[in-house]
């Protein structure tokens, strides 16, 4: 059955010297466009005008670019929050609700403390991370102290959330006019734009870049990040330490949650400047694909937000060059999800000791 | 008098209602967990089912070719989730949310390619009711439970016949020891993956039938993301009814009494967004007090890989 | 006792020149061995000599690279366990295949079950419970088929599992450790049973690292060593010292030297102890223990008496339902692990793989797993990996750990050397009190001593050591102590002098009372 597991091929080795890491997304990416491919044709258009201007519409001028970074700064907070769980052995599919909550905060607060000007930005942000922060708590404690899994409280609290952000905007924070949703914050409380040539890209990036660099910092140069590694890796050691697995628990999630939340204030005060009815979906699905993709690592959650931000941002320049559904992104990205655990299949493609190589199953990084 | 009895009825008949897609999804994943595998693809199975049935019935008239095409496609997509998390051992959750994204994704892709927009599709024909001479005509509860589309009365059955083929078969006993230690399984001459393929597959055919209910039962067109979190509340009543078809289906009812009863206090007393939240908020108030004492098959999660 | 009879008797059983390799390790290298009908053939070795590996490849779990396998005289292959028991093969394996939440006949009727109904696919539960019935009277093992396995004992459990061979039909049975987990007397049970199945022809294959244990049960003992046979001796006419000296390959000392000191305060003091286990039932039931400084107290027992509770609730990382513990005099009873690591406890766990270290962490990490908040690895929060590298390198040269790296992920050491790195992370902050459960658990010989070693240094060194162990021969040889749990309470306390007897009827629950009434 294993004669030698095919790791010995040299393909094999060449992949996994240098490019172990990538071994899991990049054959999750290269086998997601080929199905997009053959998608693409069963529509009657030919894949490679289509994936052309999809590329063009990613990064072909300064105007796409900036697109494209517009569409990734969301991606690298939501990307994070679940990579952070990921670390302490914690599914987060409550990206969706913390950045709402996040949002409906800053749509509140931006509005409220707009006389301030300027200086209400970190205001308004410090508010939407912290709405995140005890947003994500719930499902830390229900976990930790109740045993609910994570999984289905994380994904029940996404409608809880959405649903409350909706109430909080169409009844005590709902702007005049026919239009449901609330007011619009004053551009003196706005996250600037980087600059009119790449068009509505704001420095929203770059602190999604610094929270990165943080995130990075918090796991592997503190206290804190030492417990949250131990305990994902293995519960049962890191209580015969003395760590103590409820708090870190409620920590993981919560402090997902705070990243998901100020993504969120990052998109109201860069971006929207006011929280619509209905207002944006699946970004927070859509950062598990992107920690997945990174293999929960900050570096990688950036680079899988750029993929998936250029992906979306490339979608429409697609549609109307080639009449292709923008959706075919969604599919795109859907299928890359499913395929970045597939470890037989990396196996199968790879040869097994080059899959060893490339690193460890996701499931052996996850405790209970 | 006469006006409670009709009030206890149409909230009879509207929670029998709200709780048929549920039901559905519920003894589907009960199939897969009982096997060990974990389907929070259900939400997505039974919204590519929706799909499927409006689209079979648009081209053909035909609403029972609706439902073959909905049976067909959720078939499809299951394998796919068991293709992924059995034979290529991808996370079960990663790869069910995969699905639930899939879904969402592809239905908004093919909205625009068939019917040329998305949003609503176009009115096909579907599962109208059926009254059931001399049982609709019982007090109260005949009309409730007897005057319902025929996807109804096939829930009606569906359940006692998973309690029967979980329980009381060679299969079921085959199923569950799957679920519960596949290395026995194994060792005792019984094909782990096998079994798995079967119970993912049964939980691909019964979330479409979830999902038919939804788009040529209670309704007869496919709404965009439709199912609007069906599959989850469908999971939560699994785990509630602690992987048990009748406990499930209580469940299920239970979530679907709750739906009744605020679909009728909304408005006035209570904001839309409330009434709106309270499933979930029931499922997690549910999940903390019972979620942590319920036993999940031993298994469930982790590829079986042979040595 | 069978007098060699069987021998004469046909051959039913024949591997011929068996080799399996895993990457570079031959785990299996040119085996043979015969199997003739009625008889009871012992396979002796150490962990990792290769016996398990043999029998997964006659139970068709492994393809043997190399071999030939025959059948009453016939050429098999084995490609599944499906394919041995259709040749009338069946194992029972050391962690048992039952599966708790079905019923007995549940589980012995699994992959060959009865049907019934009108469709056939109904599983017929009443044929299945006369079918088990029937074989547990024939065989003399007890079973009620309709109970839930999970409610049965470790012993009626192991009944469970031959039932499930034999409901099979078959002729061969192979027993991989059977008794690790049995108390002397259930292990006396066993082997009737064994001797009623090779009466009515079967024929039996015992796996076993434990020396004396077939010395005049079994027919024939093939040992094996670093993956090859060494030998074949007659059981009725070895002795323990010819066999220790086959099995690992020089003679070893059955008893380590130990000095006699005078022993120093009470350290470890537990008071009335009471601890559930994780499912909340009472594990460890009003126990109460002292040890002093340069004592070694063994615990004994036989597996899942409260052993592990026990040792966890002292530690720090289980918390105590009732009842006070102190440390050097001061009550620790509701200290968390952290702090009384802090007070100088040492805590080797049973399990090192899930416990004992985070495997996917590098060997630094490990090495701070206890102290990473403390100085010098932190401060204000903010840990420093180099100065812990520096620190693992140390200590990790110093317990001879191979490879020294710091950098190298624990998963990717043997047992043996995992060991000696909790060892050495928990053995550098020169602790006052050391508690050992199960230490030399699944470790090479080499190992062994090492650790050994290191334990009585400690003891010389005026430390207070609780030794928890399995094996009764390591407790004997290290304890200065022996007081032996059952059902969770203490139900006596020897010397290390000891007999096998005295001590197999502690561990059986009887106290030193009711011993000679």
């Amino acid at each position: 059955m294993s004669q030698n597991g095919g790791g010995g091929s040299a393909f094999g080795r060449i992949v996994t010297g240098v490019l172990g890491p990538l071994v899991f997304p990049v054959i999750a990416i290269v086998l997601s466009f080929i199905i997009g491919a053959v998608i693409i044709l069963a529509t009657g258009n030919n894949p490679i005008a289509a994936y052309a201007s999809l590329v063009e519409g990613a990064v072909g001028d300064p105007l796409a670019l900036g697109r494209t970074l517009l569409y990734t700064t969301p991606l690298i907070f939501t990307g994070l929050a679940v990579a952070v769980a990921f670390r302490a052995g914690l599914f987060n599919i409550g990206g969706e609700g913390q950045i709402f909550m996040g949002a409906i905060a800053a749509a509140w607060l931006g509005v409220s403390l707009g006389s301030l000007g300027p200086i209400a930005i970190p205001l308004v942000l410090a508010g939407s991370l912290v709405a995140g922060f005890l947003w994500g708590a719930i499902p830390g404690v229900l976990k930790a102290y109740f045993g609910a899994h994570e999984v289905i409280t994380t994904i029940m609290l996404n409608y809880v959330g959405i649903y409350f952000a909706y109430y909080l905007a169409n009844n005590p924070l709902r702007q005049k006019g026919p239009i449901p949703g609330t007011e619009t914050i004053d551009f003196a409380t706005r996250i600037p734009t980087i600059g009119a040539a790449l068009g509505r890209a704001n420095y929203g990036f770059f602190l999604a870049i610094l929270a990165a660099v943080v995130v990075y910092l918090l796991l592997w140069r503190t206290r804190r990040g030492f417990e949250l590694r131990a305990v994902g890796l293995s519960p049962g050691a890191a209580n015969y330490a003395g760590m103590r697995l409820g708090l870190n628990t409620v920590l993981a999630l919560a402090i997902g949650g705070s990243l998901a939340g100020l993504g969120g204030g990052v998109e109201i005060l860069g971006v929207y400047g006011n929280m619509d009815v209905p207002w944006v979906s699946n970004l927070g699905f859509n950062g598990i694909g992107v920690a997945l993709l990174g293999r929960n690592h900050p570096v990688g959650v950036v680079l899988g937000a750029l993929l998936f931000g250029a992906l979306t941002s490339g979608a429409q320049e697609m549609q109307f060059a080639t009449e292709v559904p923008l959706e075919l992104t969604e599919v795109l990205l859907a299928v890359i999800l499913l395929l970045v655990t597939a470890t037989k299949l990396v196996e199968l493609i790879v040869g097994k000791r080059a899959r060893a190589l490339a690193g460890a199953r996701l499931e052996e990084g996850l405790g209970s | 008098m006469e006006e409670l009895l009709g009030t206890t009825g149409s909230i009879l008949q509207s929670t029998i209602r709200n709780a048929t897609p549920l039901i559905f999804a519920a003894l589907g994943g009960l199939f897969s967990e009982k096997s060990g595998v974990v389907n929070i693809g259900l939400e997505g199975l039974m919204l590519i089912a929706a799909f499927a049935g409006v689209v079979g019935s648009f081209f053909t008239g035909s609403a029972l070719v609706g439902l073959l095409t909905a049976l067909g496609a959720g078939l499809l997509f299951a394998l796919i989730h068991a293709l992924m998390c059995i034979t290529f051992e991808a996370d079960q959750i990663i790869s069910g949310t995969a699905i639930n994204l899939l879904a969402i994704g592809g239905t908004g892709f093919l909205m625009v390619t068939i019917f040329g927009a998305g949003g609503t599709s176009p009115r096909v024909t579907g599962f109208g009711s059926v009254a059931i001479p001399l049982l609709s005509d019982i007090p109260v509860i005949g009309a409730a439970l007897f005057d319902q589309s025929l996807i109804v009365y096939l829930m009606y059955i569906m359940v006692p016949v998973v309690y029967f083929t979980v329980f009381r078969t060679t299969f079921g006993l085959r199923l569950r020891a799957t679920g519960e230690a596949p290395e026995a399984v194994d060792t005792a001459g019984v094909n782990v993956q096998r079994m798995r393929y079967y119970g993912v597959a049964l939980s691909g055919l019964l979330a479409a039938c979830g999902g038919v209910y939804l788009s040529m039962g209670l309704l007869t067109a496919f709404t965009e993301n439709m199912t609007g979190g069906r599959g989850f509340i469908a999971l939560a009543a699994l785990i509630f009814g602690r992987w048990n078809p009748i406990g499930a289906a209580g469940a299920a009812l239970l979530f679907g009494f709750a739906l009744a009863i605020t679909y009728r206090v909304s408005g006035q007393t209570i904001p839309i967004e409330f009434v709106q939240m309270f499933p979930y908020v029931l499922t997690i108030i549910a999940l903390a007090f019972f979620g942590g004492r319920a036993i999940a098959p031993a298994a469930i999660g982790k590829p079986y890989r042979k040595e | 006792m069978s007098e060699n009879a069987a021998v004469d008797a046909p051959v039913v059983l024949e591997m011929r020149g068996v080799t399996k390799r895993f990457g570079s390790v031959t785990a299996n290298d040119d085996i043979s061995l015969i199997l003739h009908r009625g008889e009871i053939l012992g396979l002796l070795g150490e962990n990792g000599a290769g016996k398990s590996t043999l029998m997964k490849i006659l139970y068709g779990l492994y393809k043997p690279d190399e071999g030939e396998i025959f059948v009453d005289g016939e050429r098999v292959e084995i490609h599944d366990p499906k394919d041995a028991v259709t040749r009338g093969i069946g194992m029972v394996h050391q962690h048992f295949t039952v599966i708790p939440p079905l019923t007995v006949a549940e589980n012995i009727v699994l992959g060959a079950e009865p049907r019934g109904g009108t469709l056939g696919v109904s599983l017929n539960m009443e044929e299945a419970i006369r079918a088990t019935e029937e074989l547990s009277e024939r065989y003399g093992l007890k079973v009620d088929p309709r109970a839930r396995v999970a409610d049965l004992s470790v012993g009626v459990r192991q009944r469970v599992e031959i039932l499930k061979a034999l409901y099979r039909d078959v002729r061969i049975l192979i027993l991989d450790e059977p008794t690790a987990v049995l108390t002397p007397q259930e292990t006396e049970d066993l082997f009737a049973v064994l001797e009623e199945l090779v009466a009515d022809g079967l024929s039996i294959i015992f796996i076993t690292h434990k020396l004396g244990e077939l010395i005049g049960v079994g027919d024939e003992i093939t040992i094996i060593r670093d993956g090859k046979v060494i030998g074949t001796v007659n059981a009725a006419r070895t002795n323990e010292r010819e066999l220790a000296r086959m099995m690992v390959g020089r003679d070893v000392l059955l008893r380590v030297e130990k000095v006699s000191h005078s022993y120093g305060d009470v350290r470890l003091f537990a008071e009335n102890l009471t601890v559930h286990s994780g499912t909340d039932e009472v594990a460890v039931d009003g126990v109460s223990l002292e040890v002093r400084g340069g004592e070694i107290l063994g615990i004994a027992g036989v597996d899942g008496n409260g052993q592990t509770e026990l040792a966890e609730a002292l530690a720090g990382t289980r918390p105590v339902e009732g009842g006070r513990v102190y440390l050097d005099g001061e009550d620790v009873t509701r200290l968390g692990a952290d702090a009384l690591q802090e007070r100088g406890l040492a805590y080797v766990p049973e399990d090192r793989a899930t416990k004992g270290l985070v495997q996917d962490f590098a060997l630094y990490e490990n090495n701070a797993l206890k102290t990473y908040g403390e100085r010098p690895f932190s401060r204000l929060g903010v840990i420093f990996p180099g100065i812990m590298r520096r620190r693992a390198a140390e200590s990790l040269r110093a317990y001879d750990v191979r490879p020294p790296d710091p950098d190298a992920k624990a998963a990717s050491l043997s047992g043996g050397n995992q060991q000696k790195a909790v060892l050495a992370r928990e053995l550098s902050g020169d602790p006052g009190v050391l508690i050992a459960s199960q230490p030399t658990r699944g470790v090479d010989v080499g190992a062994i001593e090492f650790i050994h070693s290191q334990i009585l240094e400690q003891r010389s060194e005026g430390k207070a050591i609780l030794l928890i162990s399995l094996e009764l021969e390591e407790v004997r040889s290290l304890s200065d102590r022996i007081i032996v749990l059952y059902a969770g309470e203490i139900v006596g306390e020897v010397g290390p002098d000891a007999t096998d007897e005295d001590l197999g009827l502690l561990m059986a629950g009887h106290t030193t009372g009711e011993k000679s009434a």
